[in-house]
């Protein structure tokens, strides 16, 4: 079997594994954790283009996060819409925040753009307080849940998992094709990317704007999951946990964000005692990865797998063949 | 990645997740408590569960509940919605507990309210926003605090037929709880016949009030209604009022007589002409406190190292919790939720330390209007207050 | 309305002195750190401690809370700045001084306490003082100080120059037998110094509460985008300027948009104007 082969295979295991998890799981409560997963990685998705490969700091996407969300309450909540409409809308309406958001701040530099989405987090939190007529104030809003099939647990997994594919298949396919090269010279070094033709600002935006739609769609699962949204719900720290599931799965891949996410989200499930430590050790895990291993975890476990792999070295010496040089040399005395 | 990488990664999630787990069901009777231990409101947190664990400790020395032990199983959800809504789940599903306690925080339990009424769990409410409890959509939730809607009117009741004042002023925070309830004092007065003055939200960090405050007294009021849990915006509130040197009355929420406010004030006479709402059982009559609450101050002082600096009621509310779960089972026979539901609706005066509580199948709010009381806030002593002049 | 603008700039001195230890860590550095706001919160915390709750003489818990600030700001050039400046990749001591201002914030929560807690009087003063209240005028008059003391600090020693040397080109800077890392490591002393004073007279205004580190990282960068990177003076303005406009959104809308409109000033200075009010051009290398 070849290698390409064999990725395959693998995949499609993983997929099986996946696609089957409501019936190997034990409880409703691991199915809920796995959903969410499923919504947070949404986002994550997304981001990880912004942040992973374009290098855009950008630590302050909860508040896409919400807005989303609150989309989704007040469309398909108070509204009455399709809930799957609804979704969609708010997809639409994150990648215009987006947009809204990152027109101006792009064109900053690292810190300035780090800061102003941070302060756009902050912004958004304030306004769904003070818009209490519309957004429900500090009581917040009730979210239904989604339409059948997909309105028992089982189905809103699926939903979840189904959308969730989407997403990572697009991030793939951007990832490998030349963009994904773009994205990642754009990050490395941007006046090297200009000079041989890169639009930088529009690929910028457009690679923001595309998070914006993940975080409206991650937004909507989100809220249906925790089926009543409250501005504190959507706390700064949530943007930096996706912050710190990217940076510590390692920037530039796509599972490495992934094996992020899902570590960081089960990790404070299964050290409820730590439970206050939680943010601490989210900054402690990010210096100790920024310190020691740049390149995230994903480059920890390639790097391991090299070495027990023992492939063959791909360089190799090149060694004159002096017998045959001279055999040569001799031919050519004799004809000259 | 290569293909092994694959494997590896697998494994690494398939561990997590799978490690993310809790015992199944036994023969203990489990109870669930949802606390914010830390983050805010840990204060009244903490306290709470000190009564909670003494409860369970107490019924548990006398034998436990119809001969089974109960087991206490405790989540700190440290204020935050998404955490308490996990873990609600791993209560519910994976512990398999059969009662919940909590959250404390109101914001939480909005959360967690429609989630424990789908998965079937009896639920004691001990947040005060009116919104948690609805017979028909949380038919399993029974709530133990009073309302917000009832400290608010024994405020108002206090400032407009007592104080005699008309011209109301209602400062709330940016909160959720503040603006619902700032938003609820506002529909109150009016039912009253009184419209506020002035009302304002203040970001609960807010370092400098002295705006607002000249706003109130500019707009004429002679009564101000904080309804806010935040403590240092109270303190704030009472320095600047001293500062100005304005004698108006401040009648609202029992975090203005809150301790630690003591020492967050400028001068001890700010804490003067300073009302807040306050119950029966936490208050002092000719010097006593009612019997029931002095029994169990005495068996607590001594675990909480033989004095008592908080607010007492916290402590009896938790206590109370528990106690009510075990008249249920005790009553019902069983920890089936349609006969917890059955047994409390048709409970009547139950006697607790917190209060007196009834339920009916159209009302799930336990508390009687009559255990609301308003108290004058500087007069704490080991918890309890006295009550404001008549 | 006296009172929006005495309270407006005191808050917006504490804004600026952000603004200032900013400046110092750039002018060594390059690097903006996002610890700066907590040295802020650092120093009005222990200085809290020092003083209400070791019983120490004002004096002393000033000291105190100055070598705080110091210590960390150090702190944050060895850990997160210093081995991140050695790699080439651009963003990384963003990152690093993100999860140091993290971590630092979260001890100090779960030390401290989540509540604000009092600040004690530093000179006797009665509380009926009103606009003259040592709260405004103490941060106002100390931060000026700070920027009149760094000016000349950077015009007439020997050391501003050699801050100013290691910021223009390190490598110059080391050819000429400069320490460039000593030179670095002193500059974010310095910075944590000022940020821990400034932390400390600002105190009695902002109660020494955990949670103000982020905040003052964010605004004090607003200050300090709106008067320009590497001016003392636009440090000044900018803080000023975002202070004042604080305040009189309070009054005027209430206190419902705050954020929004401190971040509105930034954005639409930095449309306008993308170096600020004071700032150089800055040439970009290629």
């Amino acid at each position: 079997m070849t290698r390409g082969r064999a990725k395959w295979a693998l995949a499609l295991v993983f997929g099986i594994v996946l696609v089957s998890l409501p019936y190997w799981v034990r409880d409703l409560y691991q199915l809920h954790l796995a959903s969410l997963i499923g919504a947070y990685w949404v986002l994550i998705a997304g981001l990880n283009l912004v942040v992973g490969y374009t290098g855009q700091l950008s630590i302050g996407h909860v508040g896409l996060l919400a807005v989303g969300s609150y989309c989704f309450a007040i469309l398909a909540g108070k509204l009455g819409l399709d809930p799957q409409l609804s979704m969609a809308i708010c997809g639409a309406l994150g990648g215009l925040v987006g947009a809204v958001l990152g027109l101006p701040s792009l064109r900053l530099p690292g810190f300035y753009f780090a800061m102003a989405t941070m302060a756009f987090a902050l912004i958004v939190t304030e306004l769904s307080l003070a818009q209490g007529d519309v957004t429900g104030g500090g009581t917040g809003l009730s979210v239904p849940g989604f339409s059948a099939p997909f309105d028992t647990p089982w189905g809103n997994y699926w939903l979840i998992l189904a959308i969730g594919t989407l997403i990572t298949w697009l991030t793939w396919n951007v990832a490998c094709l030349m963009w994904g090269r773009a994205l990642i010279a754009v990050r490395d070094s941007e006046v090297a990317a200009a000079s041989v033709g890169v639009g930088i600002f529009r690929l910028k935006l457009t690679v923001f704007i595309f998070s914006g739609v993940t975080a409206g769609i991650g937004g909507a699962l989100f809220a249906s999951l925790q089926s009543y949204i409250t501005p504190d719900t959507f706390v700064f720290e949530i943007g930096l946990f996706f912050f710190v599931c990217i940076i510590i799965g390692g920037r530039g891949t796509i599972l490495g964000p992934f094996i992020g996410t899902v570590i960081l989200t089960a990790l404070p499930e299964l050290v409820a005692p730590l439970a206050k430590f939680g943010t601490f050790f989210y900054g402690l895990t990010l210096l100790v990865v920024v310190l020691l291993i740049p390149e995230g975890f994903g480059r920890l476990v390639e790097l391991a797998v090299a070495r027990f792999s023992g492939e063959p070295h791909r360089s190799h010496e090149v060694r004159p063949d002096l017998v045959r040089l001279g055999a040569a040399l001799k031919e050519r005395e004799v004809a000259s | 990645m290569r293909p092994l990488s694959w494997m590896r990664a697998l494994s690494i999630c398939a561990l997590a997740f799978a490690a993310a787990t809790g015992a199944g069901a036994q023969e203990p009777i489990k109870i669930g408590w949802l606390s914010s231990l830390t983050g805010p409101l840990s204060s009244a947190a903490i306290a709470e569960n000190q009564g909670v664990q003494f409860a369970i400790d107490e019924i548990n020395n006398a034998g436990g509940i119809l001969g089974r032990k109960i087991e206490l199983l405790t989540r700190d959800t440290a204020g935050e919605p998404t955490k308490a809504v996990n873990l609600a789940q791993q209560l519910a599903f994976s512990d398999k507990v059969h009662f919940i306690i909590g959250p404390v925080n109101s914001g939480e339990s909005l959360a967690t309210g429609p989630i424990l009424a789908r998965a079937g769990m009896p639920n004691i409410v001990i947040g005060a926003i009116d919104e948690l409890i609805d017979v028909k959509k949380y038919p399993l939730a029974f709530r133990a605090i009073n309302t917000n809607t009832q400290w608010i009117e024994g405020g108002i009741g206090y400032g407009l037929d007592v104080l005699k004042r008309r011209k109301v002023a209602v400062i709330g925070d940016t909160s959720g709880y503040g603006t619902s309830s700032a938003k609820t004092a506002g529909e109150l007065l009016e039912k009253a016949g009184v419209k506020p003055v002035y009302t304002v939200l203040i970001d609960a960090n807010k370092t400098d009030l002295t705006d607002e405050m000249t706003k109130a007294r500019a707009a004429g009021a002679d009564v101000l209604m904080p309804w806010s849990a935040a403590t240092g915006l109270m303190a704030r509130l009472l320095n600047t009022r001293g500062s100005m040197g304005w004698d108006v009355p401040v009648v609202g929420h029992p975090a203005l007589m809150a301790l630690p406010i003591k020492a967050l004030l400028n001068k001890p006479e700010y804490w003067e002409n300073v009302f807040a709402a306050g119950y029966t059982s936490t208050t002092y009559v000719d010097g006593k406190l009612p019997e029931r609450t002095q029994k169990l101050v005495d068996q607590v002082k001594p675990a909480l190292g033989g004095k008592i600096d908080f607010t007492f009621w916290w402590v009896a509310l938790g206590y109370d919790t528990v106690k009510i779960i075990e008249h249920a089972v005790k009553t019902a026979g069983s920890t089936d939720p349609a006969k917890f539901k059955d047994v409390l609706e048709k409970t009547t005066d139950l006697p607790g330390v917190y209060a007196t509580y009834s339920w009916s199948p159209t009302n799930h709010n336990g508390f009687p209007d009559k255990n609301i009381v308003v108290n004058s806030a500087n007069t704490f002593k080991d918890g309890s207050y006295e009550a404001a002049p008549r | 309305m006296l009172t929006v603008i005495v309270s407006g700039l005191a808050i917006g001195a504490v804004y600026a002195a952000a603004a200032l230890a900013y400046n110092v860590m750039y002018s060594t550095s390059k690097v903006l750190s996002v610890t700066t706001g907590h040295l802020c919160m650092l120093g009005g915390v222990f200085g809290a401690w020092f003083i209400a709750g070791l019983g120490l003489p004002i004096p002393v818990g000033l000291a105190g809370a100055i070598a705080v600030g110091a210590l960390f700001g150090w702190i944050t050039e060895i850990v997160g700045v210093r081995r991140v400046l050695a790699r080439s990749d651009e963003h990384l001591w963003l990152l690093s001084t993100l999860a140091l201002a993290t971590m630092i914030q979260q001890a100090v929560g779960l030390w401290w306490g989540t509540e604000p807690k009092p600040f004690p009087r530093l000179i006797p003063q009665d509380f009926s003082a009103g606009l003259f209240d040592q709260k405004y005028w103490l941060p106002i008059l100390v931060v000026i100080l700070m920027a009149a003391g760094l000016e000349l600090f950077y015009r007439l020693t020997l050391w501003g120059k050699l801050f100013q040397a290691t910021s223009e080109d390190a490598f110059a800077a080391r050819a000429r037998g400069i320490p460039t890392d000593r030179v670095r490591s002193l500059s974010y002393l310095l910075s944590g110094a000022v940020g821990g004073l400034a932390g400390f007279t600002a105190g009695q205004l902002t109660f020494a509460f955990f949670a103000l580190g982020l905040s003052l990282t964010l605004n004090g960068f607003i200050a300090l985008a709106v008067g320009g990177l590497g001016s003392n003076l636009g440090a000044l303005v900018g803080g000023a300027g975002l202070g004042l406009l604080s305040a009189f959104a309070t009054y005027l809308f209430g206190g419902e948009y705050q954020q929004t409109i401190a971040v509105g000033l930034l954005m639409l200075v930095l449309l306008v104007r993308p170096e600020g009010l004071f700032g150089a051009k800055r040439v970009r290398p290629v």
